[in-house]
């Protein structure tokens, strides 16, 4: 909504500078997006007189005029159709600039030189008129200033009104809330109307065929109109307000709407059929075409105004091609009418038109404030237009919308805010937005007000929508800042919560960083991970609406994401990325409207894991790379029960391939991406990647408990044998860990070695063992005895032999 | 008689005066611990001539034994303490030699270590958690995949209003379970309508995630944000409460010089409603590109919660008053450390990434 402080102060005297207003009403709810300054670029352009007028000696359309801009007259060669001796009109003395930046300077066309310029409305920069000189209007003195004469200087408000407040989409809502702000009395536009007889009801008929769309209809009847421009002022203040003028007619519609909030609609009379308006649902299939030219096709959730031979306008939204205003039209049917908002909604979004009208409309129009916004519009017509009013307003009433009572309970109001309030105080906020206090009374819960809320404020509805009003003007800024002194407060994270956040700080400190990727995906990172969805659901939860196919589902794994970020950084030469995130994917549960949401942990990783450096090599990602870091995740959370099991998953490398399992359950996956899919997506072949889900491992974890760190001396013996290839390290440790029983204190493995010397099929295990007892120094006896209690169960159960 | 006497008349004397000069010398000429070893052999080794001259004590009569044994073991004493500190400083020499010919270039980079970050994402809203836990609030959660009645139903949203448009909200398709009204949700607020139906007040608490809305990505928009949603519900809240609140939140988040302010502003679920501007980040309230000149940033969304909402959950509005309020992470994310672009937060540019 854009306010002309110029046009604001005819209902409201403002002492403020633009910028305290703009504060003030800011600080109030209205809040102001910009402030904006009319009529620069003006300086130097003068009123000028035309004296005489003659053709030009040597151009046909071209002439010669004398112009007086203060001091004997001068010649300027103007090419304008509607210079005429005696009218007033802008001129540009040489040496001035126009507010395109143009410079004005003494030219000579066709041999006569011109000293000066004639200016269009174009020129000036006000409007887009272009086709003859601007006519200026009343007394002006020539030589005077033209922004002066013109009172173009003004400052436009731009102003964000929420959906709320559909009352302070006009001038007098505006001036209300400032008169409020202010204390300045608020002057609501007065006139007296002329009316001629017979009366309008003679010749005006309206029905209502749905009520529930349209609660009242006021018509009124102008004769006699002298369709032409609106007055400069009119068009003026019109412009300021962002609306485009038209006719004297059209704008003064334009006006009242601006000025009470009220849209008004006009039609030709002549071309309303008997002057019959039939307000009804539009038949199914129903067609017209509205003023933008375009024919519509209607259903019957439309609203249409009639004649007896079909519409004449979309109700409330736009009018009708047929009964438009034109050069022609001396009688006017002036339409005042009350449409219901959700209806125009629905109109104006189903058929994508909206108009200044309908933003109105739908969010709510002033009931009863028809006939009073077609009597200041027959008013206007008759003063600015030459109409003739004929008496009465024709109003159909389908249903009476009346003011209505809400209490206030003014300590209540006084506590849920935090300020003190006096029932005058309230009562003052009240009557200051003209709602009227009707009676008070002191009850078990204090003061209590009846408040009659006019109809201009369909937003109050409740005790608690006062008390917001109250909070308003008081002002927020005045209220008391607190902090709630309940002792009811214990602020901390669960158990699960504070996992998660030292979950993403092992993986950060493990040299991972946290992506955050988008939760849609293509389904074709499905079919390329999992073509024959082993994994991934068959049926991932797909959007309805996606903004592109490459977003239609939900991602049901992390990975995708991970990957395409991989692929973002390498495509950039930033070979080597380890990326973890920490997010929901969503598995569709059979029969339930909301899939389910597990909350996982991925890791991607690809080039190396540790640089080249200057003295050291690279190490580059592999299956160990990505199974140290769930293996330091694991203990870092205290999660003891989690395992690997090899099994084969269709989008990792078939022998580099496993299941992250905690306890028996499945909390994930873990291996090399297959290479196939390296392949396809374009990352190099040594891409890890692991994905867990969190509730598992959040429910496996033990709160550690302390265990004996020893105190006598320890012995530590290698343990080197050769098994088969087949044998699994993690076999063998378990083994050694049994036959060593209590007394080994820890088992590590440190090399694994292959050689010719092994014979085929062999490798070579070496472990580390630390033999301690807690009681005790150990003898190398009884270190012994063990060791070799090993050494026999590894023999006798995998035929593993001491290396030599 | 002088000891001058004796020392020169004696040959035994005279001997020892000589030792004693020539150890003086051989320890002065010494460079290396080497040098001094064998010095220290010439002397005091096996067959050492300070040794040997020991050894010859015995024999000498019984008036010289005394004196010129004396004389030796002074000599002993004093050459075995000489050679001690001798070799000491010599030692020290030595390893300092030794120390600097290790010399390295210590302008080399240091040892690459694994280090990775937090995403900002993440690391603003522990951030903002923290502060509200410090509040004494609770971090709750919800789904993401909502029902339209916890998105806009409960929230008091009529049911006509434009946000519920396939073109603002996603829609999931759950035709499988014969519904139309499963979405994204558009906001983290249907958590507050989740907590009131599991719980009674007094409750506090705050609820990050993410939310969605049905937006082509350009600088400003993503259609995937994260939001921190905030409710308290208690006896004998008021709007006082709720500025309090977050003007603490501001000034912990934007810094204690902040300026603070409170607009009226309209939100179907609170009522009186705010928005919450702070005082430009980057300009400090002179006006700035990033304030449009008006020297605010609007960062929240806030007010009471409207009774309508209560009466969805069952809330006794007579008893019970609370606020509620609702930031987006990305945009303080944004100026908070002069992002321009949203989407550089979801491209995981590692370039970007490892600078939070
Ligand atoms: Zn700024």
């Amino acid at each position: 909504m854009r306010v002309s402080l110029e046009w604001l102060k005819d209902y409201v005297d403002i002492d403020l500078d633009p910028q305290e207003l703009a504060e003030r009403l800011t600080m109030a709810g209205t809040a102001v997006e910009g402030v904006e300054r009319l009529g620069g670029g003006l300086e130097g352009l003068l009123v000028g007189r035309v004296l005489e007028v003659r053709p030009h000696p040597d151009a046909d359309r071209l002439s010669v005029c004398k112009v007086d801009f203060g001091g004997q007259g001068v010649e300027i060669v103007c090419g304008a159709p509607n210079v005429r001796p005696g009218m007033l009109a802008p001129v540009a003395p040489p040496g001035v600039r126009l507010p395109d930046g143009s410079a004005i300077g003494e030219v000579t066309i066709r041999g006569v030189s011109s000293h000066g310029m004639l200016l269009s409305e174009r020129e000036l920069g006000i409007s887009d008129e272009a086709a003859g000189i601007m006519e200026l209007e009343g007394d002006l003195e020539p030589g005077a200033s033209l922004a002066r004469a013109l009172e173009i200087e003004d400052t436009v408000l731009v102003l964000e009104i929420t959906p709320n407040r559909p009352d302070c989409l006009c001038m007098l809502g505006i001036a209300r809330e400032v008169s409020a702000l202010t204390g300045a009395p608020l002057r609501k536009p007065s006139f007296v109307l002329r009316e001629i007889d017979p009366p309008a009801a003679e010749d005006v008929l309206v029905e209502i065929l749905d009520p529930d769309l349209c609660s009242r209809y006021c018509a009124r009847l102008i004769e006699g109109l002298t369709i032409g421009a609106s007055p400069w002022w009119m068009r003026r203040r019109l412009r300021a307000a962002g609306v485009r003028p038209i006719n004297n007619v059209v704008d003064i519609t334009n006006y009242v709407m601006l000025e009470l909030g009220q849209p008004l609609h006009a039609f030709d009379y002549e071309l309303v059929t008997d002057g019959h308006i039939i307000v009804r649902r539009a038949s199914a299939g129903e067609r017209m075409v509205t003023l933008d030219g375009v024919e519509r096709a209607l259903s019957t959730d439309e609203l249409l105004i009639c004649d007896p031979k079909g519409p004449v306008a979309l109700a409330g939204v736009m009018g009708g091609e047929h009964t438009e205003i034109n050069a022609g039209t001396t009688r006017v049917l002036l339409e005042s009418a009350h449409f219901d908002p959700a209806n125009i909604m629905r109109t104006s979004r189903t058929l994508g038109l909206s108009s200044e009208a309908s933003y109105r409309f739908e969010r709510g129009v002033d009931p009863s404030g028809c006939a009073r916004a077609a009597d200041r519009a027959a008013f206007l017509m008759d003063e600015l237009a030459g109409g003739k009013v004929r008496r009465g307003v024709v109003d159909a009433r389908a249903r009476e919308i009346s003011s209505s009572r809400l209490t206030l309970r003014v300590e209540r109001a006084a506590r849920f805010i935090g300020i003190p309030l006096r029932e005058q105080d309230a009562r003052a906020i009240l009557e200051s937005l003209e709602l009227k206090v009707k009676e008070s009374r002191c009850g078990e819960q204090g003061t209590v007000l009846e408040v009659e809320v006019p109809t201009f404020r369909p937003d109050l509805e409740r005790e608690i929508d006062l008390v917001e009003e109250i909070a308003r003007i008081y002002g927020y800024d005045r209220v008391p800042s607190t902090l709630p002194s309940s002792a009811h407060k214990v602020g901390m994270l669960t158990p699960g919560q504070k996992c998660r956040r030292e979950a993403a700080r092992v993986l950060a400190g493990l040299g991972l960083s946290e992506a955050v990727t988008v939760s849609f995906i293509s389904e074709r990172w499905l079919d390329r991970l999992d073509p024959s969805r082993a994994v991934f659901p068959e049926d991932p939860v797909r959007l309805r609406n996606p903004l592109s196919e490459d977003g239609a589902v939900l991602r049901p794994s992390l990975l995708p994401g991970l990957l395409e970020a991989l692929r973002f950084n390498v495509n950039r030469r930033l070979s080597d990325v380890s990326l973890f995130e920490m997010g929901r994917a969503f598995l569709p549960l059979a029969g339930e409207a909301q899939p389910r949401e597990p909350l996982l942990v991925a890791c991607a990783m690809t080039g190396n894991w540790v640089p080249k450096q200057w003295d050291g090599a690279a190490q580059p990602v592999d299956f160990f790379t990505v199974k140290g870091v769930l293996e330091r995740l694991a203990a870092a959370l205290h999660v003891p029960g989690l395992t690997l099991v090899r099994e084969e998953l269709p989008f990792l490398h078939p022998s580099q391939s496993c299941r992250v399992r905690v306890g028996e359950a499945s909390a994930g996956y873990l291996g090399l991406l297959h290479p196939r899919v390296c392949d396809e997506v374009d990352l190099p072949r040594n891409t890890a990647v692991m994905e867990i889900e969190f509730a598992p491992l959040e429910e496996a974890r033990e709160e550690p408990y302390y265990r004996e760190v020893p105190r006598h001396p320890a012995l530590h013996m290698d343990l080197a044998v050769v098994v088969g290839e087949e044998v699994d390290a993690e076999e063998l440790e378990e083994a050694i860990r049994e036959a060593g029983g209590e007394l080994l204190y820890e088992v590590r493995l440190f090399d694994l070695y292959r050689g010719e010397q092994l014979g085929e099929g062999k490798k070579s295990l070496a472990f580390n063992l630390v033999f301690c007892a807690m009681d005790r120094t150990l003898t190398d006896e009884e270190a012994r005895k063990y060791f070799d209690r090993i050494v026999k169960a590894l023999g006798a159960g995998f035929g593993a032999r001491l290396r030599a | 008689m002088t000891s001058d006497e004796t020392r020169g008349d004696d040959p035994g004397m005279r001997e020892i005066e000589l030792l004693r000069e020539e150890a003086e010398a051989a320890l002065a000429g010494a460079g290396s611990s080497a040098d001094l070893e064998e010095a220290r052999v010439n002397l005091l080794g096996r067959k050492g001539r300070l040794t040997a001259l020991l050894q010859g004590i015995k024999d000498l009569p019984p008036d010289k034994k005394r004196m010129v044994g004396m004389q030796a073991n002074l000599l002993k004493d004093w050459l075995e303490k000489a050679l001690e500190e001798r070799g000491e400083e010599l030692r020290r020499r030595e390893l300092d030699a030794e120390l600097r010919a290790e010399k390295v270039d210590v302008t080399l980079p240091g040892r690459h270590l694994p280090f990775g970050t937090r995403h900002l994402v993440s690391a603003i809203i522990e951030e903002i958690e923290d502060i509200f836990i410090g509040m004494g609030y609770r971090v709750a959660e919800g789904p993401e995949v909502e029902l339209d009645y916890y998105n806009f139903e409960a929230l008091n949203t009529p049911h006509w209003h434009p946000s519920k448009s396939l073109q603002d909200t996603f829609y999931v398709d759950a035709s499988a379970s014969g519904r139309e009204d499963v979405l994204l949700r558009t906001h983290t607020s249907p958590v507050q309508i989740r907590v009131m139906e599991a719980t009674t007040p007094p409750l506090y608490v705050i609820a990050p995630g993410k939310a969605y809305r049905h937006d082509v990505p350009d600088a400003t928009h993503s259609p995937m944000f994260h939001q921190v949603e905030g409710l308290a519900v208690d006896e004998g809240i008021t709007l006082g409460d709720l500025k309090g609140t977050l003007e603490h939140f501001a000034r912990r988040m934007f810094g204690e010089d902040r300026a603070v302010r409170f607009r009226p502003h309209f939100f179907p679920f609170t009522e009186p409603s705010a928005e919450v501007d702070v005082s430009c980040v980057i300009c400090g309230g002179e006006g700035c590109r990033v304030c449009k000149g008006t020297g605010w940033l609007e960062i929240l969304g806030a007010g009471m919660v409207d009774p309508n909402v209560f009466g969805y959950v069952g809330y006794d509005t007579e008893k019970f008053s609370g606020f509620a309020f609702g930031m987006g992470v990305e945009r303080i994310a944004m100026l908070k450390y002069g992002i321009p672009d949203i989407r550089y937060l979801f491209d995981n540019d590692l370039r970007f990434l490892a600078q939070f």
